[in-house]
């Protein structure tokens, strides 16, 4: 059977696409699932050093288009998740390296050797976006409950809806404390506002930070809330439709319940 | 304390609720303004509609999305150049539309 090639996109920068390409590759990969990783933005490469494998470039999905080298080649394989593979982008300034079409065609490749095929699109709606949504049968929007990233979403479905895609609804950096006091958009009004089917909550986290510092994937830290959401993304997006969206809540315990109590009032 | 400060100066009850409303409004807006062909459409319709009963400058007439606090307008501006005969002593809803609504010849 042929893979699925899923684009993870925003149009607004700094919202979560490599760090929610890197934790659903990871998971869907411990799922058993062979999956690939491909960082698409060209010239600014950052899955590499979030999944800690920057020292085990060689090649990169430029070459792979270009015909520099086969795609085996470019596929770095994780020697701590069996099945993960990234594709890095090129450090590259030029912004028309790459084509829609020539994209396309390796991802045809790619669904012969790979069940998903994750493709970290770059910010903006642009040449960049357009390679990395050319080949991808579906889509995950990653979002902030922030207006200016709403309205970047929003921007970014209805390019989607006109390829015929439904992307699917990430809402990452949630803080439920704020949510509960009435300061952050609760997922509830992001969906009222965008209409799109959602697929996770994810919390604010300081593990994903900390994570990045040392190249480890942040869903093999078991401690991590944001870990643990990307881990049920993984799960829904493998087919698990019925597994219930889990809401970020706050700390449980005396603290967390009395703050709860007093930020209702 | 911001939310407090906030509070006192718009009477809303939560700062998030003035960003989903800042929002769905810039998104009517954004949509509005992205996609020209349906503002294009909507303008050739309205043009046709009204050229049924007052000849209008073509070349004169604007459509634009005005944005206030509260509401937002569709904004038809044109020109007048003269009410059409015809139509205007026509009983609404008169069948055979076409032939009445020819171009009176000057
Ligand atoms: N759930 C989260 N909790 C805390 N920090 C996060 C979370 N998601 C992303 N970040 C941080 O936000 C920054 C931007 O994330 P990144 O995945 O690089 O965004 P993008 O690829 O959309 O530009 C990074 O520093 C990352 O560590
Ligand atoms: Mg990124």
């Amino acid at each position: 059977m042929e893979g699925r090639i899923i684009v993870v996109t925003s149009g607004k920068g700094g919202v979560g696409k490599t760090t929610a390409t890197a934790s659903i590759g990871a998971a869907l990969a411990l799922e058993g699932k062979r999956v690939a990783v491909i960082d698409m933005d060209i010239g600014l490469r950052n899955l590499d050093v979030v999944l800690g494998l920057e020292n085990r470039i060689v090649f990169n999905i430029v070459d792979v288009v270009n015909g520099k080298c086969k795609l085996r080649q470019a596929a770095i394989r994780d020697r701590r998740i069996e099945n993960l593979f990234l594709i890095p982008a090129s450090q590259s300034d030029n912004k028309d390296i790459l084509t829609p079409a020539g994209v396309e065609r390796v991802g045809r490749l790619l669904k012969k050797e790979f069940d998903y095929v994750l493709m970290d699109s770059p910010a903006g709606i642009e040449r960049g976006f357009e390679n990395s949504i050319a080949s991808a049968d579906e889509a995950v929007v990653i979002c902030t409950p922030d207006v200016s990233s709403v309205r970047d979403a929003d921007r970014v479905i209805g390019l989607l809806y006109a390829r015929s895609i439904t992307p699917k609804l990430v809402v990452n950096r949630i803080v439920p404390e704020m949510v509960a006091k009435g300061d952050m958009l609760s997922h509830e009004d992001v969906i009222d506002v965008l209409s799109v089917p959602l697929v996770g909550l994810v919390p604010m986290d300081q593990q994903v930070v900390i994570s990045s510092n040392v190249g480890l994937p942040l869903v093999m830290q078991n401690d991590s809330t944001a870990g643990q959401a990307f881990r049920r993304i993984a799960r829904r997006l493998n087919g698990e439709s019925d597994l219930p969206i889990q809401v970020p809540s706050h700390k449980k315990g005396m603290w967390g319940m009395l703050t709860r109590k007093f930020g209702k009032k | 304390m911001l939310n407090a400060l906030f509070k006192r100066f718009t009477g809303q009850t939560s700062t998030k609720d003035a960003a989903k409303k800042r929002l769905k409004f810039t998104l009517v807006c954004d949509q509005l303004e992205v996609n020209d062909s349906t503002l294009k459409n909507l303008q050739g319709d309205i043009i046709q509609v009204i050229s049924r009963y007052f000849e209008i400058d073509r070349e004169a007439l604007q459509l634009e999305v005005q944005r206030d606090k509260e509401v937002s307008a569709l904004v038809f501006n044109t020109p007048i150049l003269c009410v059409k005969k015809e139509i205007a002593t026509a009983v609404p809803g008169n069948k055979g539309g076409k032939k009445s609504y020819k171009k009176k010849k000057k």
